[in-house]
């Protein structure tokens, strides 16, 4: 039968039809595919804005954050205990001020607005500008083009402790640090010589003058102090004798007799003293120089450096803000005479007080160092919390095994060796390690303590250096000693 | 009372945003005439309401008259364009028209915004585009050797794309050379180039058969990814590339070769950056560190992608409000980092809705491929498809760090001649096949009753009837 011409029309347009069909599959198929990643990138975006954006946004890096100050008053930054430490008013010309009711005492930690920032004002500084006050103020606010309350900043310091550590410090040049080790709570930030942060216009006058262009009292020295550590490295070199005697560190013994020679250097106990006979805990307690040279010298150097690698010398510290690295240079091309200055403390190590802290409270918290941290909470200014910092692990610097053993030895040095005559009858136990660190060859020495109290279940780690101690006579376990009492009062 | 009027006007601005990308879709998944033409005519409306919003902020935060002479010839050449566009083109899409007219307005906000004298330059060019790409459906429509000058596309576009390395020329920017220089205007021949690719490869495929011929065009298509690569050019090879799969898998309808397409090029890139990493890809080695983690790199590789992200982040869903953000100090903010401006100073979720809106013009891309009959058509709005969501895609994910960045623009948004004038070609063609469908739809509209008139008249029996009593004998 013929088709027609319009039948055979209807006919190749059915078969074009369904060729178009068959073409068309592969076409839906990429469309839903690059529907489909499309998708992904709006929920990425989401994801991004909803919980990725505001930490990103905080990176002092981002110069924004400067702008939200012609609309946003800055926030307080408030002590964990209330004290109010740094504070804002605005004219009416809307010129804000910022002033600070504890001036000296706190002027490290807060660090100041102007002059490119510094401590808590540079750190928390997109917090304090940002404002969670609820909707209608906000409304209200800035339709009067009124600024809006910034929210505060509430900081993990204790105006209790701070100013019992600031006190105790007096008129020398130091710095202390005290934190929780179960947390990484920095209970106490303290450094020496201080400044006003209220006059920061005078102080930066003052440094551009000839005297002032010496001074470092901008410096924070407990995070950016550079310290030789003293016979608080000895607590170190105990670790990594035991590490390498794991069986017999129990039957050391030695006879020390004041003095002796090791690789040609010349080593001495302090004072002239003579300790006689020393188990391992007796040569921590009495901080017997020579002892601890001998230890020095059995020690596997590359083992040693791997030992105070993983306790951070040489390396970033987990701490957000301004520090500087410590240094340890034994390595296994180092020559036998730099080890017994290094196994005192002595030599080319450097510590900075944090980082002695964060040891000291790595060893009181079973050998977990948790990191550090000054910014507990943000709140708005009704009081409302915005935003919670929570305590966070850093990892392992030792097991708990080794941390109990180091406790052990570290509550002979308060219970009978060095710093018994300032912890014997308290109401409170306490383990640590005193230090007294020769800057020059002229006698003039830094004054160290570690330590923590209650060493069964430990409270508070502090960790003080005072400088000068030829000079004051104050030292560094008396400081730690006024702050216990305070904490315990 | 500025501050106020600013501030209603930025919702309000969001509002109309969000109202013209729901338009976007209902208009897409309706075949409603008469309900299509209304929304249509809304969606006209949201869009002049956006760009006056935008324009009045600008207007008040910077107090320039020239300012509102700008918007006034935006708007005039906006009407008077899609008024004698459909009047020559009585078949032509409006959803697509509106969507240009969107894509470029959005475009002149953000870069009157960012620098007044390249917003002005921009809408030149664009406005000399809209009227040279307005002949562009004609000859889609009535020239019909169109399809068999697949050898004339390739040799034109590679040498084209070759010209980068003619001295006094060709110079380098941002690292890859590819751009020309002709007295004071920098050209870059890879955004025509691709639009030569596309009709290369469709012309090509219509006529490959066998595997040998397959296997010819697939040379010939890998020397233009060859110069691209040469050139530095990666954003451009990717598009290049992945166009060139998605056009064999539909000319072939079989999954093998998007399968082994999408492998290979994945396992091409590996290679190569496993072998060439410090050497001729040092640079991508650079971008996919600062992917990574931008924030680490941030004053090398890193910078850009963290300004960007600080930008989109700090803005937040609302924006910070035109001019009052630091748009300026996201580098490139007027080209490839377009995007974070808008979503710093125009809110988070302007950039959300323009993402929607990005996708709903490819699927009426999509949509006219599909409808279109004659495979050399369909594979070039198809290729034209691809090419517009793979950029967008490459752009917006750069940006955002959702993949490394690539340094391609956004089309018709961001700043760039180039770039602009091509996806002005682009959209034209696209516009031009979708003249081609409705011609033919009404066409066989009209034959089907035609044919049916006539059957019943002889008292016959439509086709399919016969056919079914056929199988029954």
């Amino acid at each position: 039968m013929q088709l027609t011409e319009e039948e055979e029309f209807l006919l190749k347009e059915k078969e074009r039809a369904k060729n178009n069909r068959i073409k068309n599959k592969p076409i839906i198929v990429i469309t839903y595919l690059m529907v489909f990643i499309f998708m992904l990138l709006f929920g990425y975006i989401i994801y991004f804005m909803q919980f990725k954006a505001e930490s990103i946004i905080a990176n002092s890096r981002n110069i924004r954050q400067d702008s939200f100050a012609d609309v946003v008053e800055r926030g307080d930054i408030i002590t964990s205990d209330g004290e109010v430490i740094a504070t804002s008013s605005t004219n009416e010309d809307g010129v804000t001020t910022r002033s600070y009711p504890h001036g000296n005492m706190f002027a490290h930690l807060v660090g100041y607005d102007s002059y490119g920032k510094a401590g808590l004002e540079l750190s928390g500084n997109f917090y304090m500008l940002r404002s969670h006050i609820n909707i209608f103020e906000r409304i209200y606010r800035q339709l009067s083009e009124e600024k809006n309350r910034g929210d505060n900043l509430i900081t993990t310091v204790n105006y209790k402790l701070q100013s019992a550590a600031y006190n105790a410090l007096g008129v020398c040049n130091g710095a202390v640090v005290v934190m929780e080790p179960d947390s990484g709570r920095i209970l106490v930030m303290v450094s020496k010589p201080d400044y006003d942060p209220n006059n920061i216009d005078g102080v930066w006058e003052y440094l551009k003058t000839e005297e002032g262009s010496e001074s470092t009292i901008l410096l924070n020295r407990a995070t950016q102090g550079r310290y030789a550590p003293g016979s608080t490295f000895k607590v170190i070199t105990l670790l990594e004798y035991i590490r390498e005697n794991p069986r017999d560190y129990l039957d050391y013994s030695y006879e020390c007799t004041g003095n002796e020679i090791f690789s040609g250097v010349d080593i001495h106990c302090i004072g002239g003293s003579v300790h006689g006979t020393e188990s391992l805990k007796d040569s921590l307690a009495n901080s017997c120089n020579a002892s601890f040279a001998k230890i020095g010298s059995t020690l596997d150097y590359k083992s040693y450096r791997e030992t105070a690698e993983q306790l951070l010398f040489n390396s970033e510290l987990p701490f957000d803000g301004e520090y500087v690295k410590s240094s340890f240079v034994i390595n296994e091309d180092s020559t036998p005479d730099q080890i017994p200055q290094t196994a005192i403390g002595q030599g080319d190590t450097k510590i900075s007080p944090l980082h002695n802290a964060m040891i000291a409270s790595a060893i009181a918290n079973g050998g977990v160092l948790m990191k550090p941290y000054l910014i507990q909470a943000i709140e708005n200014d009704d009081g409302a919390t915005i935003k919670k910092f929570s305590s966070k692990s850093y990892g392992e610097l030792m097991t708990s095994d080794e941390a109990d053993i180091l406790i052990d030895n570290m509550k002979a040095v308060a219970d009978y060796g060095s710093a018994s005559r300032y912890f014997s009858g308290c109401s409170y136990d306490v383990a640590g390690k005193t230090g007294t660190a020769e800057y020059d060859d002229d006698g003039n020495c830094n004054s160290w303590f570690i330590g923590f109290s209650n060493p069964d279940d430990p409270d508070i780690v502090i960790s003080v250096i005072v400088e000068d101690y030829q000079i004051y006579g104050v030292s560094g376990a008396w400081v730690a000693k006024q702050i216990f009492d305070a904490y315990y009062q | 009372m500025v501050n106020l009027i600013c501030e209603v006007a930025k919702y309000l601005s969001l509002l109309f945003m969000v109202l013209y990308t729901v338009k976007c879709f209902v208009i897409m998944s309706s075949k409603d005439q008469d309900e299509n033409s209304s929304n249509l005519n809304k969606q006209i409306v949201y869009v002049f309401l956006i760009h006056f919003f935008n324009f009045l902020i600008l207007y008040l935060r910077l107090g320039q008259m020239k300012i509102l002479v700008f918007y006034g010839v935006q708007i005039f050449v906006a009407i008077f364009y899609m008024i004698v566009f459909h009047s020559i083109y009585k078949d032509s899409s409006r959803l697509l028209t509106n969507n240009m007219a969107f894509l470029l307005l959005i475009g002149y906000i953000i870069l009157t915004r960012l620098n007044f004298s390249l917003a002005v330059k921009q809408f030149l060019f664009a406005t000399i585009g809209l009227f040279i790409t307005s002949f562009i459906p004609l000859v889609i429509v009535k020239w019909k050797k169109l399809k068999d000058m697949g050898t004339v596309y390739g040799i034109v576009g590679i040498v084209f794309l070759m010209t980068v390395f003619v001295p006094g020329l060709g110079f380098s920017n941002f690292g890859s050379r590819n751009w020309i220089r002709i007295g004071s205007l920098s050209l870059q021949p890879m955004e025509f180039v691709k639009i030569l690719f596309v009709f290369f490869v469709a012309s090509m495929l219509v006529k490959a058969n066998t595997i040998k011929e397959l296997f010819i065009n697939a040379l010939i298509s890998a020397g233009f990814m060859g110069v691209l690569v040469i050139e530095k050019d990666l954003g451009a090879a990717v598009i290049f590339y992945i166009t060139y799969v998605f056009l064999v898998y539909v000319a072939t309808s079989r999954i093998i070769f998007l399968i082994g397409g999408v492998s290979l090029g994945v396992g091409a890139v590996s290679a190569a950056y496993l072998l060439f990493k410090d050497s001729l890809f040092a640079h991508v080695m650079v971008r996919v560190e600062a992917w990574r983690d931008p924030f680490a790199h941030i004053d090398t590789g890193g910078y850009q992608v963290s300004q960007s992200l600080f930008a989109i982040g700090t803005g937040g869903y609302a924006g910070s409000g035109l001019t009052l953000g630091k748009a300026g100090s996201i580098p490139v903010s007027e080209s490839d980092f377009i995007f974070s401006a808008i979503c710093e100073e125009m809110g988070v979720i302007f950039g959300l809705c323009l993402i929607l809106v990005i996708v709903s013009i490819f699927i009426s891309f999509v949509n006219v491929a599909m409808k279109c009959r004659r495979p050399f058509y369909k594979y070039v709005a198809f290729g034209f498809a691809t090419i517009y969501i793979i950029q967008s895609l490459l752009n917006l994910g750069g940006v955002t760090k959702f993949i490394p960045s690539t340094g391609v623009t956004l089309p018709l948004i961001s700043y760039g001649v180039s770039s602009v004038i091509s996806t002005l070609i682009i959209f034209t063609i696209v516009q031009g096949v979708s003249i081609i469908n409705n011609k033919e739809a009404a066409k066989y509209e009209k034959e089907k009753a035609r044919a049916i008139t006539l059957a019943a008249d002889r008292g016959g029996r439509i086709p399919a009837q016969r056919k079914r009593e056929g199988k029954k004998q």
